[in-house]
């Protein structure tokens, strides 16, 4: 414990590290408890809580001290385990601790209320570790506290996956997605690796000092290995294809908490990467992250509009995101390596601020769709209709979120995005003619897939909120209030950060000055007055409409004159994002299915049904081959098991003949 | 302030005007004695003097919908410089602000047209989404090239930068930005050849059907707000690209001679819509992607040449 350090943060470190544990062992202990086991569960539930609060607590004094909080676990693990919280672990615990807390609090009676006894006890067992394993990947300071975080993460998910329901399907998405994030981890692991020629021990102010006298093709080969490691985690794509499999299937706090928080922590450590222990990266490093983000950003929502169902909308929209942030990270760089230092850190604030805010809004709106399904048991939106008349509540706080999320100003979305346009601009005062250009044409690709976003999220909401009901039965389970009070929550963090950004800017940018010098605060303090005059002007004229006299009276729709206008003849969100699948179609490739029945009445039929999914054509050019290949090599290898134990001894011994001879005439 | 005040105030009462001489000018080009140009007003008072009917399937969404479009369109003219060299909102980076109040406008009527329960609205909607996708990476961009070309990103730097120009001076990147703005301000406000303002034909409505269930006073809500961002784009217009004349100085003479100046130059605006709607028909809904193409290849192209414009001494 260094010097002067206050007592109250190893205290919160203990509850932050501790909890969680005390919090599992009783949730185990809930499946023998019997009559107790509801309230064990709520023991746990309010010991994960807490210690999220301590998480929160350390993270915003991480941020006002300014200097690192270190606390070392050494004790209880095999390897250095020395955990430290600087302001970039400090913001991104926030993350992780501070946003998860309604999802948590929404947990408690969504699993009581969807899963037998011993499930929900098993849910409590693994949520409170899974939240304790993002808290080591991003406050972790050696390689060892940062890759067992990195991996429990996936196993504890996947977990948590199996938990909402079992069978083949599932368990080949899930297989996937174990599949995806090991590959990712490996090349993870080889980045950090490749740091121990220089770094004397594998922690990471060692590998912070061995970045900077690194020879910079060994530098290129690190921030390879770690963009293709963490973009795996991302979901960048055409890394992604795991994504919208395994979050749409989890129980839905953990979806929330998967898009929501846990593709933050890909973020994190590859900023950590390239800003702290690479210092900007390579120069052509920026143009690789900016196209990875374009793509994933554009393709991203493309494909969320595709959806009709709301949670896999959901997880293709944080591929779009995460296409936002690294829009973002690669201006950053890019700006970096130009030197316009200061649009290289309104870049950097830009993404960071939109980690956050899509945090948020993510969790409002998969807790949202939750809700959605606790009270219809549907979540396909064709099948929606009107819920904002049955769920007022709900239904207010929904909008509340696509309207963030489609970048709208007045609410949080709009900020990241509007630095990250800022940022494009700037970068055309570089001095080389590449970056002049580059820079600037991805404002267009951001403009387009804020529009698109606006589109989708406009469809989505229309078709499940507005209009009539297309179901007829919606059971009359109320939403609970221990569930919207999450979503109220989320939903007003949206509105304050959406008028007051300094809120959230301010840390941020204490946050970037440590990581890119050299910015301008003024010109980030612009947006706020701007909007807040805004909002004023906006509230003035919502009043002013609303204060006109009018006479409402409620008559039916207008049918053509016609009766008899039913539910079925609105348009869904799959007619209302046809205009736009038209305009895409070559993105698409969409494989439609018609099928008239009887064959040989085509004008009366009795039945029609029409399928129309989209291709993976690219998916499959991409990855067929790898897994041929990979399959023929198991082939070949099959060929040296034989199952006779002198063979393996023979290898042994072979093998340890060649590393002999390595180490001697290296 | 107070002057700036005025202008907002301006911008926002005289769109109607604006509208109502544009369809009276149609008129006289087809031969027909038309309307007065004042009639935009008499049917804003008649809208507001009858009762809203609402559907029975709306939720609240459905009237607040055009109040709030209508109040974020208000904003949108608060950012647009006409008659003095600076709208009443100022600072770096407005003009994305301006851009997305009025796709926020544009996202709440989208809802309203789905809460109206009919298929009209939805249909609307959906196509109004298609235009306005197509139509923001061009708006963006053009923006954006002329904010590099004026090396400054406040609406009031580069309207500054443009007056202080030459008018023979004026480099190949306005023109390409003009353009390619003239495309998409001619879809963002539901004219001809992409919209036709004017029928109440579902096949060819866009905006139209998406509003068709409103009456009373949120009709009139809707139709305010479009004919302010009629009035506001043409006016952003005029200052982007013909700012010569307007106020840099507070005095009397000089803010008569812009207001004079303005009126003059949104004439010319009014008749080149007037004389477009009379010679082109409108267009395939699926030819619009086309007509988008161009102006996002007019915008790229702007951007590539503040590059080129740079590397010259």
């Amino acid at each position: 414990m260094s010097k002067g350090m206050p007592h109250f943060t190893s205290v919160a470190f203990s509850v932050l590290f501790g909890l969680p544990v005390v919090a599992a062992l009783l949730a185990c202990i809930a499946r023998f408890a019997g009559k107790a086991a509801r309230a064990l569960r709520m023991g746990a539930a309010v010991g994960t809580v807490l210690a999220m609060v301590a998480g929160t607590v350390l993270a915003i004094n991480a941020w006002a001290q300014g200097v690192p909080l270190h606390f070392d676990l050494s004790f209880f693990s095999p390897l250095p385990f020395l955990v430290s919280l600087d302001r970039l672990g400090g913001f991104f615990l926030f993350i992780v601790c501070g946003v998860s807390l309604p999802a948590v609090v929404f947990s408690f009676p969504y699993t009581e209320h969807h899963y037998p006894q011993p499930r929900a006890a098993w849910y409590w067992a693994f949520l409170p570790l899974f939240l304790l394993s993002m808290v080591m990947v991003v406050t972790g300071a050696t390689v060892f506290a940062f890759f067992a975080g990195w991996e429990l993460m996936t196993l504890l998910s996947a977990a948590l996956i199996f938990l909402e329901g079992d069978g083949e399907e599932r368990r080949r998405d899930i297989f996937l997605y174990l599949l995806t994030m090991h590959a990712g981890a490996a090349l993870v692991l080889s980045a950090f690796l490749l740091f121990s020629p220089d770094a004397p021990s594998l922690d990471f102010a060692s590998l912070r000092a061995a970045g900077l006298a690194m020879p910079a093709a060994d530098k290129a080969a690190i921030f390879l290995l770690a963009f293709f490691g963490f973009a795996t985690k991302a979901g960048i794509i055409p890394l992604h294809v795991w994504l919208p499999r395994a979050h749409p299937i989890a129980p839905t706090p953990v979806s929330a908490l998967m898009s929501g928080i846990m593709l933050k922590t890909a973020v994190y450590a590859f900023v950590r990467f390239v800003f702290d222990f690479l210092s900007g990266g390579p120069a052509w490093g920026g143009y690789l992250v900016l196209a990875a983000g374009a793509v994933s950003a554009v393709l991203g929502i493309l494909y969320a509009i595709f959806e009709p169902e709301l949670k896999r909308l959901l997880a293709y929209s944080s591929v779009e995101n995460i296409g936002i942030i690294y829009l973002a990270i690669g201006a950053a760089m890019l700006c970096r390596s130009s030197g316009v230092q200061v649009f290289a850190a309104l870049a950097l604030m830009a993404a960071l601020i939109h980690s956050l805010n899509h945090a948020i809004f993510k969790n409002l709106l998969f807790l949202g769709a939750g809700a959605i399904s606790f009270r219809t048991h549907s979540l396909r939106l064709n099948e929606l209709g009107g819920l904002l008349k049955s769920m007022p509540t709900a239904g207010t706080v929904m909008l509340v979120g696509c309207v963030s999320i489609a970048g709208l100003p007045l609410f949080n979305g709009f900020v990241g995005e509007w630095l990250a346009f800022q940022s494009f601009l700037g970068g055309g005062q570089a001095a080389q003619p590449l970056p002049q250009l580059v820079l600037p044409l991805m404002a267009g690709v951001l403009a387009l897939t804020g529009a698109l976003a606006a589109a989708c999220f406009a469809s989505a909401y229309g078709a499940a909120f507005l209009g009539r009901p297309r179901k007829a039965e919606v059971p009359a389970a109320k939403v609970p209030l221990a569930m919207l009070l999450p979503l109220v929550v989320l939903a007003g963090a949206c509105a304050v950060i959406g008028v007051f950004p300094m809120l959230a800017l301010r840390p941020i940018w204490d946050l970037t000055a440590t990581l890119v010098p050299g910015g301008d605060f003024q010109s980030v303090a612009a947006i706020a007055g701007g909007i807040q005059k805004v909002a004023l002007i906006t509230l003035a004229g919502v009043v002013a409409a609303f204060v006109v006299r009018t006479v409402v009276r409620v008559a039916p729709t207008w049918a053509c004159g016609l009766a008899g206008l039913t539910a079925r003849m609105q348009y869904t969100a799959t007619s209302f994002s046809k205009p736009i699948r038209t305009v895409f179609s070559p993105v698409y490739r969409a494989d439609r299915k018609l099928e008239i029945l009887p064959e040989n009445r085509p004008y009366f039929p009795d039945s029609i049904s029409y399928r129309s999914t989209r291709t993976l054509s690219y998916e499959k050019l991409l990855y067929r081959p790898v897994v041929d290949a990979i399959m023929a090599t198991a082939q070949q290898l099959r060929r040296l098991q034989t199952g006779n134990i002198q063979w393996y001894l023979l290898y042994i011994f072979l093998a340890l003949v060649a590393m002999l001879l390595l180490m001697r005439f290296r | 302030m107070a002057l700036k005040v005025a202008q907002f105030v301006f911008l926002v009462l005289s769109a109607p005007l604006v509208r109502g001489t544009i369809a009276r000018l149609k008129a006289l080009l087809q031969r027909r004695r038309g309307a007065s140009v004042w009639r935009p007003y008499a049917e804003l008072g008649k809208l507001f003097r009858k009762e809203d009917l609402a559907p029975t399937s709306a939720s609240w969404l459905f009237r607040a919908a055009p109040r709030m479009a209508f109040a974020m369109t208000v904003a949108a003219t608060a950012f647009v410089p006409v008659i003095t060299s600076a709208g009443m909102i100022s600072f770096t980076g407005d003009f994305i602000l301006l851009v997305y109040l009025l796709a926020f406008g544009r996202f709440l009527l989208m809802l309203g047209g789905f809460d109206s329960g009919s298929s009209f609205g939805g249909m609307g909607g959906s196509r109004e989404a298609m235009v306005s996708v197509l139509a923001e990476a061009p708006l963006v961009l053009s923006l954006m090239a002329l904010a590099l070309a004026a090396k400054s990103s406040s609406l009031a730097a580069i309207v500054g930068w443009t007056g202080a120009q030459n008018f023979f001076n004026i480099s190949v990147v306005h023109v390409l930005a003009l353009t390619s703005l003239l495309f998409v301000a001619i879809a963002e406000t539901g004219r001809m050849p992409v919209d036709n303002p004017t029928t109440h034909l579902e096949l060819t409505m866009l905006h139209e059907a998406m509003v068709l269930e409103y009456s009373g006073p949120s009709l009139a809500f809707v139709e305010w707000a479009h004919a302010i961002k009629l009035n506001l784009l043409a006016g952003l217009l005029v200052a982007l690209f013909a700012p010569w004349g307007i106020a840099t100085s507070w005095t009397a003479a000089a803010l008569a001679l812009a207001l004079l100046l303005y009126v003059l130059k949104l004439a010319v605006a009014m008749a080149a819509i007037a004389l477009l709607e009379s010679c082109v028909a409108k267009l395939r809904m699926y030819a619009v992607p086309e007509f988008f193409g161009i102006a996002t290849a007019l915008s790229i192209l702007a951007i590539v040449f503040t590059v080129i414009m740079r590397r010259q001494p």
